[in-house]
């Protein structure tokens, strides 16, 4: 494993003793070179997974182990930038992931000049190789985010990210603030970089059917915990937990034929709020199969399948 | 619902190199993206420009009219507005003897009250009118004791239009009257009514008598304008006008702009600094250092401006009528910064979060690098809003500490001062009120309308979400 | 099938005047919607489609909007160039609508109960007990569990897809024969989606519902319509049955989205991405709209704008044209029954 999480947690306080449980004792690796997708619907804490996994947010409990050495607890400046080199992020929003101050070559510059020193001209030739390894056209070099499209916003922040050379890229919801037939060639982006620089991703994203495509394997939280993980075919294809199954269900297919044909599926209840939770299955609530004893036991992830693991006890 | 049919060789396929992505809009930073949006607004650009001149003036006023502010003229006082007068040179009057009338010829009041006492034949001006003086001899009227002057600036339709005199002979032989009582240059009308110590005369003359506008020789002399008797010379202009003091009203304009618009811009810069510093500080670290700081805030927005303002008098010992700028400054300072720290802290808490800010620490960024690079460059925006908003405030505190006392002593001028001076003549001749109070509120209004204009340049996010 | 048509748009263009110029937002945009039926309008972001749908209910401030051509017939009663009364009268009554964001759209200070009431009685002229009891019924039909306790609480104390049932019950309170949803899920969570997507079919199916479904999203049209038309750089490209749509696709644009979305195949299939970002339409493209961005792009797209080809099935490409080289998309206009030549 290149980075795994070992029962790592997450709450955050709102005050009079009420707790936010975004991310409960999630372990969760990711080996060198693989694509781990995580999905989830907004409040599942898959974003705040990623966060706390590299440091973004100080850890409530549990560890993070980097390359068999374990991350700090809560980071200080000097810590991301050890890691800057190993770990970096790209953001859901286009919008408020650059700086409207700045130009396109001071942000895709930002993470050179800050490790190694040194000035806007000594790297440019470094930035403009990077524009263009990103599909943008190396003349915008002055050019503010502002004037570009959602895309090409994601296009700099991937920039951005991939010239420090990481292991691990952190891919928060990179696609879902994006047009359909942008989504594409971001998501082939990002494929090809994975391909050619060795990466390995952590891509968090609720489109279900874009995470199967892109992932090697698939990891599906819901309230805060894991509740399955498998190859990515064997968890879209033959979902194992009733929370995945009905994820998938849901998800409407581009096929006219096949929705026309599709069984209704019951679809009941929403996500509760995280707040204090208590023990017992966090998906008992809207579980269509709910027995007595999953109110009152937490479920333990285990294995159905070759690789494949979920956390109910009708399995 | 097509009519254009394409010829054959019109279908041939485009091949098409698979490109980078371009953009085609001109690129622009910003402030030229600010810069376009204020343009289009007339109202900001008005004011801006306004400013401009305000500043210009302040400035370069002083080398391009050169009266002094502080040159007292008694002879100009509380003058309306002119330009390009002239004026007679004239000689000083010196002691002027009057006309008298040879006292055989006169003829004495009759105790007994039957002779019917007339108007007199005729009045006359003795030398040219001037506004230096005008000197008016009149026919004696049979029975006269003694003989009334009055002057009105409009023809007298009976005797209770008269009013009071201007002044009286002291006898009967006494038939001219020497008028240096401020004169303007205008028509008056002179009346004469004879009087024999009991009664007045019924009917009167009155001679319409035009003033001409004239300095004495001596007067040329120290205005260093030297000319022959006789000859006509230009005068100073006083655009605005004077004040009571004869002091030129639009000099004392542009000096006055110096201590409001120092005020009305030195004190804003310095508490929007402070209150930069001090919520940048805040809401960097937030937590409990954000809690106590914050709290400080709310306690200073709790103390009263003007009681601190006389306190910091007394204590750096200005006394009633001394001038007061520094503490005016100090409490300015010390008391209005905690607005621009709360923008400020809400900003840097804002943006601390953004995901330019996480990806800048993920790429190991040090704290200062990134309140100076990121947080900042975004916050200069809305400070600078806030920055044109608080001049205003800090103009209109000046005037008003200075309207009522507490500001500039004389005879440094301040257009709140100036204001104060001229409420005093406020009906009689009203321009000097209303030249610094229209300075006031015009200046007040253009860096309102700016600061309008700027949120709307500034604030809107850049285009970034159309 | 004529007699059936609720809404009629012909020829409808939309310009902006905006700091750089002005922006020809909807360029000639035609289309009929059938009673009962989903029209739904795909497209991009920046297409047009919301746009379109805005101005039919007078939601476009006039200036810096601007109506430069077309017409709008509800049942055969012109809706543009309305005077904001007239618009009161039909809009809310005769056609609804919901949004992406319920909760900006509704009161923050009103309940929920309230504002729906406040409608049946100015709209229906209801008595105040008449619009209570109205009120529980319509969120007892949109699935709120517990409307007579849901009915006094504010929106702020319900969840997103609660809203959006809030919103939808509103919008059908005065029983419209229209209703238009603008991106209605794209806010939502995926199972969310899928409650509200229910809802709205079983409200279709019961009260003969015409509803315009503006969104971005493949998988939703597929769910939800039957006739799609699908809009690109202010301009319908392609229109017809959802079917003819998914499965006999005869614009490159629609061909291209189709392929750039990983569909439900076992094998991964390579993704196909659209190259390119759609027209700045600050300045349109002289030919066709998205000549830029097509694969099969011919000397002729660059300068003239194709005209709509077909009938029952249409695209605005020049493929179509009967001069034009041989190419499969041509044959699915033909394939289409119902679709002449042109």
């Amino acid at each position: 494993m290149l980075i795994e999480a070992r029962k790592l947690r997450k709450y955050f306080s709102l005050g009079h003793g009420k707790q936010v449980h975004a991310v409960d004792d999630v372990s969760l690796g990711i080996a060198e070179h693989e694509v781990l997708g995580l999905v989830g619907e907004s409040g599942s804490g898959k974003t705040t997974f990623g966060k706390t996994l590299i440091g973004l947010y100080d850890k409530t409990g549990g560890q993070v182990v980097y390359r068999d050495r374990e991350l700090p607890q809560r980071y200080q400046a000097q810590d991301y930038k050890r890691q800057a080199s190993e770990i970096q992020m790209i953001f859901q929003d286009p919008y408020s992931s650059l700086n409207p101050r700045m130009t396109i070559q001071e942000i895709i510059a930002e993470g050179l000049l800050i490790r190694d020193g040194g000035n806007l001209g000594s790297v440019r030739d470094k930035v403009v190789y990077w524009l263009e390894r990103v599909g943008l056209h190396g003349d915008h070099l002055s050019r503010y985010p502002h004037e570009f499209s959602g895309g090409q916003r994601q296009r700099v922040g991937i920039a951005r990210a991939l010239i420090v050379e990481p292991k691990l890229l952190i891919c928060d919801e990179p696609i879902s603030a994006l047009d359909v037939s942008v989504q594409a060639q971001v998501v082939k982006l990002l494929g090809e970089l994975k391909q050619s620089l060795g990466l390995a991703m952590l891509f968090i994203a609720h489109d279900l059917s874009m995470v199967r495509y892109v992932s090697d394997r698939m990891a599906v939280m819901y309230l805060g915990s894991l509740v399955e993980v498998g190859p990515a075919d064997a968890v879209y294809f033959s979902p194992q937990h009733p929370y995945t199954k009905m994820l998938i269900s849901s998800n409407p297919e581009p096929d006219p034929v096949h929705e026309r044909q599709r069984k209704d599926v019951i679809v009941s209840g929403e996500i509760p709020s995280p707040v204090n939770l208590q023990p017992g299955c966090r998906f008992a609530g809207r579980c269509p199969l709910v027995e007595p004893h999953c109110r009152l036991e937490t479920p333990m992830l285990r294995t159905v399948a070759a690789n494949h693991l979920a956390a109910c006890h009708l399995l | 619902m097509n009519s254009y049919e394409p010829a054959a060789h019109e279908f041939a396929s485009v091949a098409r190199q698979p490109g980078l992505l371009t953009l085609t809009r001109p690129s622009q930073s910003y402030w030229q993206d600010a810069w376009l949006r204020l343009k289009k607004n007339k109202r900001a650009l008005a004011s801006l420009y306004l400013i401009i001149a305000l500043l210009l003036m302040t400035l370069l006023g002083p080398w391009l009219w050169h009266q002094d502010p502080t040159l007292q003229d008694l002879d100009v006082i509380s003058q309306p507005p002119s330009f390009g007068d002239t004026a007679l040179v004239v000689a000083d009057p010196g002691l002027w003897a009057g006309v008298t009338a040879d006292t055989a010829t006169l003829v004495p009041a009759d105790p007994d009250g039957k002779l019917v006492l007339t108007a007199t034949a005729r009045i006359q001006t003795v030398g040219a009118a001037t506004t230096q003086y005008v000197r008016v001899s009149w026919d004696s009227v049979p029975g006269a004791a003694f003989y009334l002057v009055y002057r009105n600036d409009h023809a007298p339709e009976s005797g209770e239009d008269l009013g009071l005199p201007l002044g009286q002979t002291l006898a009967a032989a006494e038939l001219s009257f020497e008028d240096r009582l401020q004169l303007r240059e205008q028509d008056y009308w002179y009346t004469v009514i004879a009087s024999d110590e009991i009664r007045e005369a019924t009917s009167f003359t009155t001679e319409r008598i035009h003033v001409q506008r004239a300095i004495t020789a001596t007067q040329a002399r120290e205005r260093l304008l030297p000319a022959p008797l006789g000859a006509t010379v230009a005068l100073q202009s006083h655009p605005f006008g004077t004040d009571s003091l004869g002091r030129d009203l639009f000099a004392r304009i542009i000096e006055g702009a110096r201590v409001s618009l120092f005020i009305g811009i030195v004190a804003p810069f310095l508490f929007v600094l402070l209150g930069t510093i001090y919520g940048g500080i805040s809401g960097y670290f937030g937590g409990t250092v954000d809690a106590v700081m914050m709290r400080v805030t709310d306690f200073l927005i709790a103390l009263p401006f003007l009681l601190f303002m006389i306190l910091f008098r007394i204590g750096f010992g200005i006394g009633p009528g001394e001038s007061g700028i520094f503490p005016m400054l100090l409490a300015l300072v010390l008391l209005r910064w905690e607005d621009p720290a709360r923008l400020v802290r809400g900003q840097v808490l804002q943006i601390r979060e953004e995901a330019f800010v996480q990806a800048a620490r993920l790429l190991g960024a040090q704290p200062l690098y990134l309140i100076f690079r990121h947080m900042i460059p975004n916050t200069i925006g809305p400070l600078l809003v806030n920055l044109t908003f608080s001049i205003p405030m800090a103009i209109f505190t000046e005037a008003f500490l200075s309207f009522i006392g507490m500001g500039v002593a004389p005879p440094t001028p301040s257009w709140g001062s100036m204001s104060n001076d001229g409420l005093k003549s406020m009906l009689s001749s009203p321009h000097e009120l209303l030249f610094p109070a229209i300075f006031i509120s015009l200046t007040v209004l253009a860096f309102n309308l700016l600061g309008d204009g700027l949120r709307d340049a500034l604030d809107s996010r850049m285009r970034s979400r159309e | 099938m004529s007699s059936d048509i609720i809404l009629e748009v012909d020829n409808l263009a939309v310009e902006f005047a905006t700091f750089g110029g002005s922006v020809q937002a909807v360029r000639d945009v035609s289309f009929k919607l059938h009673k009962g039926t989903t029209l739904a309008i795909v497209g991009e972001s920046g297409c047009g489609k919301s746009v379109t749908v805005q101005t039919l209910v007078g939601l476009i401030p006039m200036p810096p909007g601007r109506i430069t051509a077309g017409s709008a017939r509800l049942r055969g009663e012109e809706l543009l160039g309305l005077s904001s009364d007239q618009l009161n009268r039909y809009r809310g009554k005769r056609i609804g609508m919901i949004f992406q964001d319920a909760m900006s759209a509704l009161n923050p200070t009103m309940t929920i109960g309230d504002q729906i009431a406040e409608t049946l009685l100015v709209h229906m002229g209801m008595s105040a007990a008449a619009a209570r009891q109205e009120v529980i019924a319509l969120l007892s039909q949109v699935q709120i569990p517990e409307p007579e306790r849901r009915m006094r609480q504010y929106p702020f104390e319900f969840s997103g897809g609660m809203l959006q049932r809030a919103m939808i019950a509103l919008s059908i309170a005065c029983q419209p024969e229209v209703l238009i949803a603008d991106e209605p899920t794209t806010a939502l969570d995926v199972t969310i989606q899928a409650q509200i997507l229910q809802l709205l079919e079983s409200l279709q199916r019961s009260r003969g519902l015409s509803i315009i479904l503006i969104t971005h999203d493949l998988g939703v049209v597929a769910r939800m319509a039957h006739e799609v038309a699908v809009m690109y750089a202010g301009q319908i490209v392609e229109q017809g049955s959802v079917d003819d749509i998914f499965y006999r696709s005869a614009h490159p644009y629609t061909l291209g989205l189709k392929a750039a979305m990983p569909g439900k195949t076992a094998q991964k299939a390579e993704l196909h991405e659209i190259p390119g970002s759609p027209p700045d339409l600050f300045a349109p493209p002289a030919g066709c709209g998205f000549h830029a961005r097509c694969p099969h792009v011919m000397q002729l797209c660059e300068s003239k704008a194709p005209p709509l080809f077909g009938a029952a099935h249409q695209a605005r490409c020049w493929l179509h044209h009967a001069q034009a080289p041989t190419h499969p998309l041509r044959q699915q206009l033909l394939a289409t029954t119902g679709n002449g030549s042109c």
